[in-house]
């Protein structure tokens, strides 16, 4: 798998085209009522957003803010109490929009006495494919999810890891027009978490649209175009990731090679210009930077220490 | 065995005659009114009258125009496939390991005195069969989808393009595959067993000078004594219900393998039984108390008879000679000699009463079939021509009695004071015999029948309710069939009081239930009548929709060596058909209305 990772400046082809929206909610509630009718949770109030056709849009937020709700609301799995939810103009309830749909769950939900040939078979075979096909398939998507040597094994023998991978690579059977990812990198390494990215947004790049849900707020940073953060069950913010992320009075100069002299002269600069230097300093570099580059020299230079200790 | 005359309708009988189509359409609608009411209910609880009834029509259209047209059977297979690998992974074959050991020590205690040694072989590992095959079928269907919503499994099933119909239908089929998978091992561990229980032999212990009759070895707890015709060849006499070719070869005379243990007699009934008083009118039986309610009685030594009308009874069924079963009961009013049996006679008549066979006399054989037969050309008499003194003569049992293939057996008791008992089934034409193989296999059908009725249901239960509470009211639906007749009861009897209705509008009035009601209005009066006879046959018809699985069973056709004719088996498979189809509806509504992610 390839390892560069690039924001899409490309923004939906038209906002007003209903053709473009994949999904939409309208003014969408879920409250949960215990078996006597009482309300017990409002765990989704007045949502109203779009995703569309051809982006990675990201639902952010924390631990009961109405991610999941939201997810099986649009996948039928729920049905709301307000509002509706439309996926590809039509109703979540509706079994066939199922056909154009890719769903990645929070865990991968899958049948532990089934190994990976099987359970591909057996969800290309929910989608009613052809035996060619589906041995087709299944061939290439565990060459790309990488379980070529653990194909016969059972999933109860995977790894977290490996269990993410088979349950991608299940959402991937039907070559999805829209993908349903539930926090994808929970459970993976660096290294898959780097690919598990990539893959994302390789399958943008091959027109796909995308839904990711997720904690990891690096991974949403790095992927996605437009992000919805809820809190509470609400829409507290809604935009294109690019600008809800720039700081619009700070400017960030990156430079290298300069000299003592050089680096007084620009503060100069600054402090004449009215501006506060906050800080200048070698910059440091990720951690998941860090790790990936000593994982890739080691793989280089096996049974070697790496330069960076 | 005793058979109730409803067991031998012919299938078509049955559907058209006896109502079992319509019955089956009024209970249909019943379920889908009741259905239909219970869905709005709740529909509009949830969201208010108009749109309520507009998401019921909407599930209702949705069935007809787009989930049943749109399903897929690769689908229903493909989750077939899965409820087989996931029963295999359960270790449900072990099931089988547990029957085999059951076999293994049923040898200890089946009893090796019993007078019938088939019957209880036959009974015993059918009714074992049938018990592990149903518990078998209750758990695994009951907890199947429960296990997939709990481990959220599901969410990969139902966002893909499946239809509630095919998720039901996936698992009906899957654990249907596997339990027959585990139905066949058994079938064929089991005739082994009853095969090889029942095979014996005996040597000859003493032969008479002559050399035609003799004795057998004392073998499986019994013996024989034979007779041998001028060429060698005879048979024993019936002991422990069976008997053995016997036949010389030079001087030696070898007893070969049981025969007639293990049959499936082929019986004609007749169409009906009707008796005669003791002054020789038309009555119906003598009751003689609680001693029988399935046999009525006619009296010994008066004009009182029974007379059972044979229709349609084809000569090409018998040769030369006619061979018939009897098992009448005697009931005595005096002890009297009591080794001797109570004797009857019995001779057949034709319809129009102008030619009947010499009368035979018997006696009576209890609680054992007495196997009789009768030559085709036989002594009898027949009406003069021109008067109705009846001569002497040779009667052709198909030119002068059975014309037509009808005739009448006519019953009488001979001694005075006695009586002697009979049902329909009592007397019957017994053409030759089919494979036993055969009859075997047919209630190994008729256990998968049941067994596929507790899948149905278990898997129908499964959809809205957790596993152990799925097998609860699965059970419960099994043990409510055996209690139905209690409904029976109270629709067949004139309950006082009146129906429901009429009963909920005595209590506001306090009248007593021994009084007529009087509203003063005979128009209300009358329409609450009719209102509480359609409701008492709503509740019958619900009673109906609990499968009774008392009368589904047949382990005493094959174990008493009876046919298990097409007909019955063909209701059955009709019946459970029709629970195939009410569990599919009722699945499909809670599968669709049903939040699998709450």
């Amino acid at each position: 798998m390839a390892t560069t990772l690039a924001q899409n400046p490309a923004a939906p082809n038209s906002v007003n085209d209903p053709t473009n929206v994949v999904v939409e909610t309208r003014n969408l509630g879920k409250i949960y009522r215990d078996f006597w009718g009482r309300k017990k949770v409002n765990a989704l109030k007045s949502l109203d957003l779009e995703v569309r056709k051809g982006e990675i849009f990201g639902l952010l937020g924390p631990n009961g803010s109405g991610k999941s709700t939201t997810i099986k609301l649009m996948l039928g799995l729920l049905f709301p109490t307000a509002g509706r939810v439309f996926v590809f103009g039509k109703e979540a309830t509706d079994v066939s929009k199922n056909e154009r749909i890719g769903y990645l769950p929070e865990e991968s939900y899958l049948y532990k006495f089934l190994n990976a040939e099987e359970t591909l078979d057996f969800y290309g075979r929910l989608f009613d494919m052809s035996a060619e096909v589906r041995r087709e398939r299944t061939e290439k998507l565990i060459q790309m999810v990488g379980l070529q040597r653990a194909r016969r094994r059972q999933l109860r023998e995977y790894s977290k890891g490996m269990t993410r991978r088979i349950g991608l690579a299940q959402a991937l059977i039907n070559e999805p027009e829209f993908l349903v990812l539930d926090e994808p990198t929970t459970g993976l390494d660096p290294i898959g978490t780097r690919e598990m990215k990539d893959l994302i947004l390789r399958l943008r790049e091959e027109g796909k649209t995308i839904l990711l849900c997720s904690h990891q707020l690096a991974d949403v940073q790095d992927v996605c175009d437009r992000v919805a953060i809820l809190h509470q069950g609400e829409l507290k913010e809604l935009g294109r990731v690019d600008s809800l992320l720039k700081v619009q009075d700070v400017t960030e100069i990156h430079a290298s090679g300069l000299s003592e002299e050089a680096k007084k002269e620009i503060q100069g600069i600054i402090e004449r210009s009215g501006g506060a230097l906050k800080r200048m300093d070698n910059p440091t570099t990720t951690m998941e930077e860090l790790f990936l580059d000593i994982v890739r020299e080691s793989e280089q230079r096996p049974g070697r220490r790496g330069s960076n200790s | 065995m005793r058979l109730s005359p409803e067991q031998f309708w012919t299938y078509s009988e049955w559907l058209f005659q006896k109502n079992g189509l319509r019955d089956g359409f009024f209970l249909a609608l019943v379920l889908a009114i009741l259905g239909f009411v219970i869905g709005y209910i709740v529909a509009v609880i949830k969201h208010g009258p108009s749109e309520g009834f507009l998401q019921v029509a909407r599930i209702i259209g949705q069935l007809f125009t787009v989930d049943i047209p749109k399903m897929s059977f690769r689908r229903i297979f493909a989750m077939a496939k899965l409820a087989i690998k996931e029963s295999i992974r359960k270790k449900v074959l072990v099931v089988v390991g547990i029957f085999i050991v059951g076999m293994m020590f049923a040898g200890w205690y089946l009893d090796e005195n019993a007078d019938y040694p088939a019957r209880l072989y036959i009974s015993f590992v059918l009714t074992m069969t049938n018990y592990m095959v149903i518990v078998l079928g209750l758990f695994v269907s009951c907890f199947s989808i429960p296990a997939d919503i709990k481990s959220r499994t599901i969410y990969t099933i139902v966002t893909k393009p499946v239809r509630p119909l095919e998720l039901f239908l996936g698992r009906v089929l899957g654990f249907t595959a596997i339990g027959t998978l585990v139905l066949v091992a058994m079938g064929l561990l089991s005739y082994v067993f009853v095969v090889r229980g029942l095979r014996h032999t005996h040597e000859t212990v003493s032969t008479s000078a002559e050399g035609t009759t003799g004795e057998t070895s004392y073998a499986n707890r019994h013996k024989h004594t034979y007779t041998l015709n001028e060429s060698g060849r005879g048979t024993t006499n019936e002991v422990k219900g069976h008997r053995h070719i016997v036949e010389k070869v030079g001087d030696k005379i070898i007893v070969k393998k049981p025969i007639d243990d293990l049959t499936a007699r082929v019986p004609v009934y007749a169409k009906s039984l009707a008796f005669t008083g003791r002054d020789g009118e038309t009555n119906t039986g003598y009751n003689v108390g609680y001693m029988s309610e399935y046999q009525k009685y006619i009296e010994g030594d008066t004009l009182s008879s029974a007379v059972w009308r044979f229709e349609g009874v084809s000569p090409s069924l018998f040769k030369d000679v006619i061979s018939y079963d009897m098992t009448i009961s005697a009931f005595r009013t005096y002890k009297g000699d009591i080794v001797t049996p109570v004797g009857g006679i019995i001779y057949f008549r034709s319809i129009d009463g102008t030619a009947q066979t010499e009368p035979e006399a018997f006696k009576v054989k209890e609680f054992q079939v007495d196997r009789r037969t009768i030559k085709t050309k036989v002594k009898g008499s027949k009406d003069k021509k021109g008067s109705k003194d009846k001569q002497p003569a040779e009667i052709d049992f198909f030119k002068d009695i059975a014309p037509n293939g009808s005739f009448d057996v006519v019953i009488r008791c001979q001694d005075r004071g006695q009586y002697l008992g009979m049902a329909a089934a009592d007397v019957y034409l017994r053409p030759n015999d089919l494979q036993f193989w055969w009859n075997f296999v047919k209630g190994y059908i008729s256990i998968w029948l049941q067994m596929f009725i507790v899948i149905c249901f278990g898997v129908m239960f499964s959809t809205f309710l957790s596993g152990p509470v799925a097998i609860i009211a699965t059970i419960s639906a099994i043990v409510l069939g055996f209690f139905g007749f209690f409904i029976d009861q109270i629709q067949s009897t004139n309950t006082k009081g009146g129906g429901p209705l009429e009963s909920l509008i005595r209590i506001p009035l306090q009248s007593g239930s021994q009084l007529e009601l009087d509203l003063g209005n005979e128009a209300l009066q009358t329409a609450i009548t009719k209102i509480d006879e359609q409701l008492l046959r709503a509740v019958v018809q619900l009673k109906n929709a609990v499968p009774n699985f008392d009368q589904l069973g047949t382990a005493d056709f094959v174990a008493y060596g009876f046919n298990l004719f097409g007909g019955l088996l063909g209701r059955h498979l009709t019946i459970a058909f029709g629970y195939f189809i009410l569990t599919s509806l009722v699945s499909y509504f809670f599968l669709k209305t049903r939040e699998m992610a709450a």
